[in-house]
């Protein structure tokens, strides 16, 4: 065993473990931070692989922007915790048995016969200098050039339909518009009364 | 290629041990003798009467996803700034890959022109 | 680097749409004060564009329009050759693929495409008047489904796997939005968070079902997985792992048992404008999705497919027949009756292919499209109806609401007649001939006993949407509020439920144009 798969083993042993306890623990917010670690770890199995650009972009996105959501969202819900409980044991016979039917399966499909050495050329290995962010640049905006395009507009969905559904605009508050404030000419602030000298 | 992240690795090593080590010398070496006042919530003196996690405004949470989109777009665009080059050089394609990538900015400008107007990114 | 740049003719719908939806976001925040009513102006006026467009890049489809129109009295003749020159010039291929073979234009794309932007734009127009009542006709829920309907054109034309997923979650996004879009609502707002956390998870068996069929044959690309599994050069095992997820997100996407759960919550609890827009045009785009994914890419692998769906289909007409029964609410029992009818459209496509045989599969894929294209129209009437009967302040919601509508209406009541006639497939109007095909694709591929099933399940069917019938006709009005719509709603209603009439009449051509779509398509 080289290096390298000491290092994939115990990566792989972390992300295991902390995604055990994103579902296992009880408080949501340590469940949220599992993810992350589980996302970082994970980013580190990409880079064993010589995906950098995903790896950093996992953990760019997701750690740096995604949880930080998932802990609003965790803190802004009032969870009830003894309710969410509620139905756990009467639903635990059939998603158990989903659950280890989808273990099984995979286990017999993704074991080394069909996915293993024999069955898959090893990839070749990578030359000095490869770049994985510049062959994804090359594919990216010439052959999948449409999906491209395409997920800006699917970013653009997300602005719409998250603004349509969280902006409130709040009725009666008081506040300064800055605009009007640098539009302001000293003729709407300032009148220049021109009147004649009066005596007492 | 993958020995150049071997100071990275050292530096998650270095940075683990640095956080982990003070706090398993603390847990064996210091006296250890919790009481339930010691372990009770403080805040100020009086009885905590209120959880420590506490309903957040939703507007942080539209702040949350518009900045997500935005690091999104960030991250589609990281690949071109490597790649351009190469682009130019192999001639006419760089316009189009140009024009692809104008096509995918100008459509989340019109989002962030549409938000701005709307109102999305005030503080009231 | 031997890169191309692609033709973008053949997506011109496409961009046309996409261009729209942009201008319409500017245009309504510039123009706040008439902001509801241009985004739904142009909405309309985009959609219906596209629809020509859609039809104008597909010369099989236009040569078929042409036909029709120049049988037209008058000018027919002329007009149809205006429209034949106006497409010369582009090389007439029977299927075209551009953006390194992303995206394939063919005559089934072309006239999927064509209907369900006719069905989006029908459902804007039903869903107005509700929407302005209950104060939510914000221009944002125009530009969401013109979005939705980008996406769906982006599904029906897909050929390749990350194109299906980007239409797909185009579509499922804008829609998800949508559902939620009366805040005010807690059950709406409940019903979008259902049909969201459902929907993601059927997105991520789909993902995982595509990632399996990449590992197994190396390609995302339809075609390029159908060769190399006509090779032999994937091994079956993973391709037919990968084949039960991407069954299990085309069967929640088309809402059938066992994956049905969020259907009957979500049509209840959204707006029902927006109920509407999910239980039409959706439908074709799910179809087209289980076209493209399961004909086109892994037609090898029919025989274990068709097994899956009928295990899905029997579920589906069984489950969705009994439970309609026990209904009061017309919203949830219209979810239900539609959970039988995709069993019925599930029907069709697994009669393609028997011991081997492909000579079944024409007929049996264009009785399918033939079935979701009538079930569209169906599904505009009924709730279209249901909108009708609601106004601000009042839902139409329970089978009582429409005691005595004879009394109050009897044009109405005669056309949801129609309606509840068709869809339980009494003779003679469009559902009836859509059972039919179907049933006798099944028997001609030999399952009879799929073919009884269905029967009686229809025939059980029968009794609820008969219910209805009765309620309208010899119950005393509850309520005796007049029926109040706009002119083009009442006009557009009646064509709609007329089309059902005449279409069942003169089956023919809708039929015939199915077949031949397919089979310039195959």
């Amino acid at each position: 065993m080289d290096f390298k798969t000491l290092v994939f083993y115990i990566l792989s042993a972390i992300m295991v473990f902390a995604a055990l306890r994103v579902i296992t623990s009880r408080n949501p917010v340590h469940a949220a931070l599992f993810l992350v670690l589980s996302f970082v770890t994970a980013g580190g199995i990409w880079l064993l692989l010589a995906a950098e650009f995903l790896a950093i972009v996992l953990v760019m996105v997701y750690v740096g922007a995604v949880m930080v959501l998932f802990l609003f969202v965790v803190m802004m819900l009032d969870i009830n915790l003894d309710r969410l409980r509620e139905g756990f044991w009467s639903y635990l016979p059939v998603g158990a048995l989903i659950g280890i039917l989808l273990v099984v399966e995979m286990a017999l499909v993704l074991g080394g016969r069909y996915f293993g050495l024999e069955a898959m050329p090893e990839p070749p290995a990578v030359q000095a200098g490869y770049s994985n962010t510049r062959e994804l640049g090359r594919l990216l905006y010439t052959d999948y050039v449409y999906p491209f395009e395409l997920a800006s507009l699917l970013l653009l969905v997300a602005m719409v339909v998250a603004v349509s559904l969280t902006l409130r605009k709040r009725k009666g508050l008081r506040q300064v518009n800055p605009s009007d404030q640098v539009a302001v000419k000293r003729g709407d602030r300032v009148e220049l009364v021109s009147m004649p000298a009066e005596k007492e | 290629m993958l020995e150049n992240y071997f100071p990275v690795l050292m530096f998650i090593l270095v940075g683990l041990g640095f956080g982990l080590v003070p706090v398993i010398l603390g847990r064996l070496v210091a006296p250890n003798r919790p009481g339930s006042e010691k372990l009770s919530p403080y805040e100020c003196g009086f009885e905590a009467f209120e959880d420590a996690r506490m309903k957040f405004d939703v507007r942080y949470y539209l702040i949350a996803i518009l900045f997500i989109l935005f690091d999104l777009e960030i991250a589609f665009l990281f690949p071109w700034a490597t790649v351009f080059q190469e682009f130019i050089a192999a001639g006419q394609v760089a316009w189009f890959v140009f024009g692809s990538v104008m096509v995918f900015i100008a459509v989340l400008v019109i989002g962030y022109v549409v938000e701005w107007k709307n109102g999305a990114l005030d503080w009231e | 680097m031997n890169f191309v740049v692609p033709d973008f003719y053949p997506a011109a719908a496409e961009i046309l749409v996409a261009v729209m939806a942009l201008v319409i976001m500017l245009a309504s925040t510039f123009a706040r004060r008439v902001a509801s009513d241009l985004a739904y102006g142009l909405t309309q006026l985009t959609l219906v564009f596209a629809a020509l467009v859609s039809v104008l890049v597909s010369p099989n489809l236009l040569a078929a329009v042409a036909a029709v129109i120049s049988e037209l009295p008058l000018f027919g003749v002329r007009l149809a050759e205006v429209l034949m020159s106006l497409a010369e010039g582009y090389a007439a291929n029977e299927v075209v693929a551009t953006f390194s073979g992303m995206f394939i234009g063919d005559m089934l794309g072309g006239l999927l495409k064509v209907f369900s932007l006719l069905a989006v734009a029908i459902a804007l127009l039903y869903g107005r008047g509700y929407l302005a009542d209950r104060k939510i006709d914000r221009p944002e829920y125009y530009l969401l489904s013109l979005l939705m309907s980008l996406g769906m054109m982006v599904m029906i034309s897909a050929n390749h796997m990350l194109s299906l997923y980007m239409g797909l979650e185009m579509m499922s996004l804008s829609l998800y939005g949508m559902v939620a879009f009366d805040r005010e609502s807690p059950r709406a707002t409940e019903a979008a968070m259902k049909y969201f956390v459902l929907g993601a998870l059927a997105s991520g068996l789909l993902l995982y079902g595509m990632s399996m069929i990449y590992g197994a044959t190396g390609s995302l690309e339809l075609s390029g997985i159908a060769q190399s599994i006509y090779h032999q050069a994937a091994n079956k095992t993973v391709l037919v792992f990968g084949l039960v997820f991407i069954v299990a997100g085309v069967a929640f996407k088309l809402g059938v048992v066992p994956f049905h759960m969020w259907v009957p919550d979500v049509y209840q609890g959204a707006p029902t404008a927006v109920t509407l827009m999910i239980s039409s045009a959706p439908k074709l785009a799910a179809f087209a999705m289980a076209m493209r994914l399961l004909v086109y890419g892994l037609f090898e692998l029919a025989d274990q497919w068709q097994t899956m769906l009928m295990f899905l289909s029997v579920l589906s007409i069984v489950l969705g027949n009994l439970a309609a029964i026990a209904q009061s609410n017309i919203k949830r029992m219209l979810a239900y009756s539609g959970i039988s009818h995709m069993g019925f459209v599930l029907l069709g496509l697994l009669a393609g292919v028997v011991d081997g045989d492909r000579n079944f599969a024409l007929n049996a894929y264009s009785s399918a499209m033939f079935y979701a294209v009538s079930y569209v129209i169906m599904s505009l009437a009924s709730f279209g109806m249901v909108i009708l009967l609601s106004r601000a302040g009042f839902e139409a919601e329970t089978i009582d609401d429409f005691k005595g509508l004879n009394k109050r209406n009897s044009w109405f009541a005669a056309l949801m007649m129609i309606v509840m006639f068709s869809m339980a497939g009494i003779p003679f109007f469009i559902g009836f001939f859509a059972k039919l095909s179907v049933l006798q694709a099944v028997v001609a591929a030999g399952y009879v006993w799929l073919a009884v099933v269905a029967v009686l399940m229809s025939v059980i069917g029968a009794f609820y949407y008969l219910r209805v019938v009765k309620v309208m006709y010899f119950e005393e009005p509850v309520d005796s509020t007049p029926i109040r719509a706009q002119g083009e709603v009442r006009f557009l209603l009646s064509a709609n439920g007329l089309a059902i009439a005449v279409l069942g009449l003169l089956p023919q051509g809708l039929m015939s144009l199915c077949a031949y779509a397919l089979l310039a398509s195959l």
